[in-house]
């Protein structure tokens, strides 16, 4: 049962590693906190239900479909709410970013209703036994995709142009304007790249549960948790916060009780406050 | 001084106009309406406390206000205490919840704070949906008894007017006299340059820590007002919905201000009502007031006809411009 429980926790933990690094890096890059990052989440779980349920596409295009969906998302609101905003202060980014989650949620409650959709996916029916712990195909896939993506993001932020620059711009603002870096162009970059994590996580973890509007709100909430635990804007720190958390919460679930599990992000959250307020990996911004 | 003896002279109308407003009000829809703007001028004066002196945004007075309720309508239900009692647990409910996460967030910086209040709020309707050996969960309480005051029930609308008037009002004049107070003047202090408060020997961490407490008990007592006069609650007191209007109400009505959020909350809680505009459609509008708000008048109505006074006045004689 032990390793079922952890097994259980390291597919829970690639959800939320999906999202927390998004997270993390836009507030490395940009210091901004983006509220709306669970609708981006949310949004991609209605793009992959239409792509894939409706449309009857195969799922990889669904997924890529998703994936291009929410880019395009991504590139909107940071233009229309992030990059208006970048030179004031700290508390009207989150006010902008938070207005921003409150029309995508309410828009979405509008367009798709609060009736919980399910998605059924091909490959969860496929059983697959590792030793005493039992996964499906789909499950596996998850956790792979999750690996895969982590290892594209950090080729992408050491070895391409766009991705020196915005750690240049994490480093400092300044010098970066003073060397010909585009701030603002960077900004954008990033969002869409977070956006592109929440598609998968939405496309892929989503229809493992059902999909509705306030499904946002949970995931942001434990991916808030992680960002904190793992230092923000430490990316690495946040992947590996995620996985800790959802192999935790997982044995809490398993031995205590649900409603444990529920609270054990934020009691985790605060506990790493008291103890390491830099996080569990320091503040000093990695991306 | 004539324009703030011409301040105070609008102020006293406004609250002769609200107490002689039953006189004339019979529907006893309207009446609802203003017992809940009431409520939210409490609630709103708990949020301008921290974002609009202290600088610090906190996403948690949903969960002091829902904290309060609950308190409120359990001891109300299961101990049978009376109102006063339980309003004051509820508040010190609120204040103490407040302390026990203020203490960890405030320690670090302004961002992690944000975060750690919206978690707080998202917890507390979890906890409230989740234990229901304590909460009936989902299910919410009903039959929470009205308040009764020197042993009158309180029934009717009228009636809950004037007691809650009377409440809101406290809350009022003890807010004025805090922010003039010298913990109102070292917060004022800290907002304005934290690193200065600190050389003038003020314990910075100290004071914001008072003022989210403080916050927190003004929020379970509007709490804990809205149990006894609702007579239901169930977890959706601890809705996001309550804190986009909050913000809304705060931000435009002019954060830092009293009366400017006072107004805001008056105003921003009787247009979509007498509009009549569906819950769900303002949600929805009230994001998008929020985000050209904060996108073209990030200092709200108050700031906006405090900068067409200073004009004004920098028109006619330059050197009053402060008053």
């Amino acid at each position: 049962m032990l390793f079922q429980h952890i097994a259980n926790g390291l597919i829970q933990g690639s959800l939320y590693a999906l999202i927390a690094v998004g997270l993390t890096l836009v507030y490395g890059v940009l210091e901004v906190v983006n509220f709306a990052h669970g609708e981006l989440y949310m949004l991609a779980a209605f793009a992959l239900y239409m792509a894939f349920s409706l449309l009857n596409l195969p799922y990889i295009l669904a997924v890529g479909l998703t994936m291009l969906i929410l880019m395009g998302l991504g590139f909107v609101v940071a233009r229309t709410v992030i990059v208006p905003h970048l030179r004031r202060s700290f508390e009207t980014t989150v006010l902008a970013t938070l207005a921003a989650s409150i029309i995508l949620q309410n828009g979405a409650r509008f367009v798709f209703t609060a009736t919980p959709r399910q998605v059924i996916v091909p490959l969860e029916d496929v059983i697959v036994s590792l030793g005493r712990v039992i996964v499906t195909g789909h499950r596996l896939l998850v956790m792979v995709t999750a690996m895969i993506a982590f290892v594209a993001l950090q080729l992408f932020v050491r070895r391409t142009r766009t991705g020196k620059a915005m750690r240049a711009v994490s480093q400092s603002k300044q010098a970066c304007l003073m060397v010909g870096i585009d701030v603002r162009r960077i900004a954008v970059h990033t969002m869409v790249l977070g956006a592109a994590l929440c598609a998968l996580a939405g496309a892929m973890v989503a229809p493992l549960y059902d999909i509705f509007p306030a499904i946002g709100t949970t995931v942001v909430f434990k991916s808030f948790a992680v960002v904190i635990m793992g230092g923000m804007g430490n990316v690495p720190g946040a992947m590996i916060a995620a996985f800790m958390l959802g192999v935790c919460e997982s044995l809490a679930g398993g031995y205590i009780s649900m409603a444990a599990k529920d609270a054990l992000g934020f009691s985790l959250m605060i506990l790493v406050l008291m103890i390491r307020p830099d996080g569990l990996f320091g503040r000093r911004v990695r991306i | 001084m004539t324009d703030s003896r011409s301040h105070w002279l609008i102020i006293l109308s406004a609250i002769a106009v609200a107490l002689l407003l039953p006189i004339v009000v019979r529907s006893n829809y309207l009446l609802h309406i203003m017992i809940m703007t009431e409520i939210y001028v409490i609630l709103a004066l708990s949020l301008n406390l921290v974002l609009g002196y202290a600088g610090l945004l906190s996403l948690a007075p949903p969960a002091f206000f829902g904290i309060g309720a609950y308190t409120s309508a359990l001891l109300a239900l299961r101990l049978h205490l009376p109102f006063w009692i339980d309003m004051a647990a509820a508040g010190v409910g609120g204040l103490v919840f407040a302390a026990a996460i203020g203490i960890p967030s405030l320690r670090l910086s302004r961002h992690s704070f944000v975060i750690v209040t919206l978690s707080f709020t998202l917890l507390a309707q979890l906890v409230a949906t989740k234990w229901t050996g304590l909460t009936r969960g989902a299910m919410g309480l009903p039959g929470i008894p009205p308040a009764t005051v020197v042993g009158i029930a309180v029934l009717g609308k009228v009636a809950w007017y004037y007691l809650i008037m009377s409440i809101t009002l406290a809350s009022l004049g003890f807010f004025t006299l805090l922010v003039r107070a010298r913990l109102g003047r070292a917060i004022l202090t800290v907002r304005e340059d934290e690193i200065l408060a600190q050389a003038a020997g003020i314990n910075t961490w100290r004071v914001k820590l008072h003022t989210f407490a403080i916050s927190g008990f003004l929020g379970g007592v509007a709490g804990s007002c809205y149990a006894h006069y609702i007579t239901f609650i169930d977890p959706s007191v601890f809705d996001f919905y309550y804190m986009e209007n909050l913000l809304i109400m705060v931000i435009l009505g002019g954060s830092g201000t009293v009366w400017g959020v006072v107004a805001g909350a008056v105003i921003f809680n009787m247009i979509p009502e007498l509009l009549r505009i569906h819950p769900e459609l303002r949600t929805f509008l009230y994001g998008i007031v929020l985000l050209v708000a904060v996108s073209a008048a990030p200092e709200g109505l108050a700031g906006w006809v405090g900068a067409r006074r200073v004009r004004q006045s920098q028109g006619s004689s330059p050197e009053v411009r402060g008053a």
